[in-house]
């Protein structure tokens, strides 16, 4: 299916659940096509310790565990610095890394988060906002189409940091777009969270969590070498597969919230790359895409979001995938009528910083 | 698709691995790495690069990119720029996947294998003087990394080209024994050109040193020399200062950090003339030895 040989892709896979056996040559090209896809760390938490590793191997599986390790701090650290803004008057969910983090869950070792991600209810999405500012966060600086564009389109505020932190806080209203066909009313989400012990924080119930991640892996954004997303939701089925009922909540769920397609996807590919133990019932009970959508996604999923070669540029069939599940992305944000302008304005943009950057001297930073 | 054979480099700490169907670029390779002969691949490389040329036809002039791992983390640079992209570009990655050791900001000479640590922020002279000393017969471990193993406090030599800039170039060149690569003029940090190490420095490539010094130099034109003890708990800060890694390594740098400034004196040097700074640090040597 994919550029990259098949060999390759279950290897990593297979790495990434337990200790490999192999030679250095093959550590090499495996930890590439992990750095590609930022698995490398998810390879060090099942290998560092465990596996036959020879010298080097083990200094580049260290060398990714300490960085995931670090990155992991700087999001407690983030977190811990939010805490006193977060009072009782209304509910604020941690999404996704930071939740997997402060929820001990097994996922969380090696995961690279990039952002924090808050959710808050729509009401209150001003005050959380205004706190923020007034505790020294600041927004990134937006033109005014760009402010346009996350507050009326968008399901988040733009990002904000505090000055010298690392990472960017997202505060969002809801977890789909709400120009997109999948928007529902984020209310229940609030309704079933659950705290995180020794927090002021609320996660997602576990249900929801996996909804969040196929909805983020196949409906919010591009899918280039995004395979983690799916290494996210079989980690998270895997976390929560043993606890009595859940398949059956995950389902109802799912049908509740108008989430089956993507849970389809999320079931479909998470079993087919990663042997998750789904009982084969579930996937069943969920209405299948229609064939044609299903073959295409099956052709495409696969070229965008696994690593591929890593000895090339991506090859034409990478680039067409890439740029497909683009359009499609699109297409699922918001209508026609909306998406076409945008898109302009966007290419015009960036054709436009392209000639003035043509215009100025180049500049590099010089480090190292 | 070009799949040219990847050559390998041996630098010490670290194995670099290149392909690239341009030939200057191997021409430029075989001037600043004169010392290497050709290894046979299956070696495991810590950074494997390709350097592909861009299109014939572009109009604002050919270019060069460099991929790694099947993504191009860099702009593009001008084509016949390919050995200045290739050694900045694998410097770069190098210093993302080396944290099993605190990467030290530094240049690194040794006299046997006590190495004097010469750590220093971009244009503070520290590739210059670390030529300079190389030159007057130190050892030469690295102009940019201070690999420390973090276990035994020991450096591991990087003995990689020095990319000299602008008025350096000169300043280097002129003096008995350098050698030069070719001139790439007006890149984007101005004029480079690549000092070549030694042969006896490429063949201990592999030998480690103990550090027994730390100056922390700083040219200023025009200025005397000047030479500052600086407190152990003042060098610890700035040796982390000076550090790719030392924040992402947390307690581990930190402590790194202290024992280097435990068992060594540090001092800063700031001056005008390159013969009175190694004048001055062979003293300062010669009083810790």
């Amino acid at each position: 299916m994919s550029s990259n040989g098949q060999s390759d892709i279950a290897l990593l896979m297979r790495g990434l659940r337990e200790p490999l056996s192999i030679d250095e040559a093959r550590w090499e090209r495996l930890l590439r096509i992990a750095r590609a896809s930022g698995l490398h760390a998810r390879l060090a938490a099942a290998n560092l310790d465990k596996a036959t590793t020879t010298d080097v191997v083990r200094r580049h599986l260290l060398s990714s565990a300490r960085i995931a390790a670090y990155r992991a701090q700087m999001v407690r650290a983030e977190l811990f610095h939010l805490t006193p803004l977060v009072t009782d008057d209304f509910p604020v969910i941690v999404l996704k890394g930071g939740a997997y983090i402060l929820q001990g869950r097994a996922l969380a070792e090696g995961r690279f988060v990039s952002d924090v991600d808050l959710l808050v209810p729509n009401a209150h999405l001003r005050a959380m906002e205004s706190r923020l500012r007034a505790a020294g966060w600041q927004p990134e600086k937006l033109d005014p189409y760009d402010e346009r564009y996350y507050r009326d389109w968008s399901h988040e505020t733009p990002p904000m940091r505090f000055p010298g932190h690392s990472l960017e806080v997202d505060l969002h209203h809801a977890i789909t777009p709400v120009t997109g066909s999948l928007a529902f009313d984020p209310a229940s989400l609030f309704a079933r969270s659950e705290p995180i012990p020794g927090t002021p924080f609320r996660a997602l119930c576990a249900e929801d969590q996996v909804l969040h991640a196929c909805l983020h892996c196949f409906h919010d954004g591009e899918l280039d070498l995004r395979v983690r997303e799916v290494v996210d939701i079989d980690g998270l089925l895997r976390t929560f597969a043993a606890r009595g009922g859940f398949w059956d909540r995950l389902l109802a769920r799912a049908a509740e919230l108008g989430l089956q397609r993507p849970l389809w996807y999320g079931l479909h590919f998470a079993r087919n790359w990663l042997d998750c133990p789904v009982p084969s019932a579930v996937p069943d009970a969920l209405p299948a895409p229609h064939t044609l959508s299903r073959a295409a996604m099956d052709a495409l999923v696969p070229l965008a979001m696994l690593p591929p070669d890593p000895d090339f540029p991506p090859s034409l069939h990478v680039r067409v995938a890439r740029t497909l599940m683009r359009t499609r992305y699109h297409l699922l944000r918001m209508p026609l009528q909306l998406l076409v302008p945008h898109l302009a304005r966007k290419t015009l943009r960036r054709l436009k910083a392209r000639l003035d950057r043509r215009a100025e001297a180049p500049t590099e930073d010089g480090a190292p | 698709m070009s799949s040219s054979p990847y050559r390998l480099l041996d630098v010490g700490a670290a194995q670099l691995a290149v392909a690239s169907e341009i030939e200057s670029f191997h021409a430029h390779l075989d001037l600043v790495y004169p010392h290497h002969e050709a290894g046979a691949d299956g070696v495991f490389a810590d950074v494997r690069v390709r350097l592909l040329p861009g299109s014939r036809f572009r109009l604002r002039g050919r270019q060069v990119a460099l991929w790694a791992d099947g993504l191009r983390p860099f702009e593009p640079y001008p084509y016949d720029c390919a050995l200045p992209l290739f050694e900045w570009g694998s410097n770069y990655l190098l210093s993302r996947r080396l944290n099993a050791y605190l990467l030290l900001h530094a240049g690194v000479v040794a006299r046997g294998d006590r190495a004097l640590i010469l750590p220093a922020a971009p244009g503070s002279g520290k590739t210059t003087l670390t030529c300079a000393l190389h030159l007057a017969g130190w050892r030469f471990l690295s102009d940019e990394f201070g690999v420390i193993d973090m276990d035994s406090g020991e450096l591991l030599p990087m003995v990689r080209p020095a990319p000299l800039k602008n008025r350096s170039i000169d300043v280097i060149g002129m003096r008995p024994g350098a050698m030069l690569g070719p001139l790439f003029p007006k890149t984007r940090k101005g004029d480079v050109s690549h000092f070549v190490p030694d042969r006896d420095s490429f063949l201990a490539r592999h030998r480690r040193a103990t550090p027994a010094l730390v100056v922390f130099p700083r040219f200023q034109a025009g200025a005397a020399l000047q030479c500052t003890p600086v407190h152990r708990a003042q060098a610890a800060m700035r040796i982390g200062l000076n550090s790719f890694n030392y924040q992402a390594l947390g307690p581990l740098g930190f402590q790194a950090a202290v024992a280097l400034a435990r068992r060594t004196a540090a001092f800063e040097l700031v001056y005008g003339d390159l013969d009175d700074a190694i004048a001055h640090i062979e003293t300062l040597f010669g009083d810790v030895s």
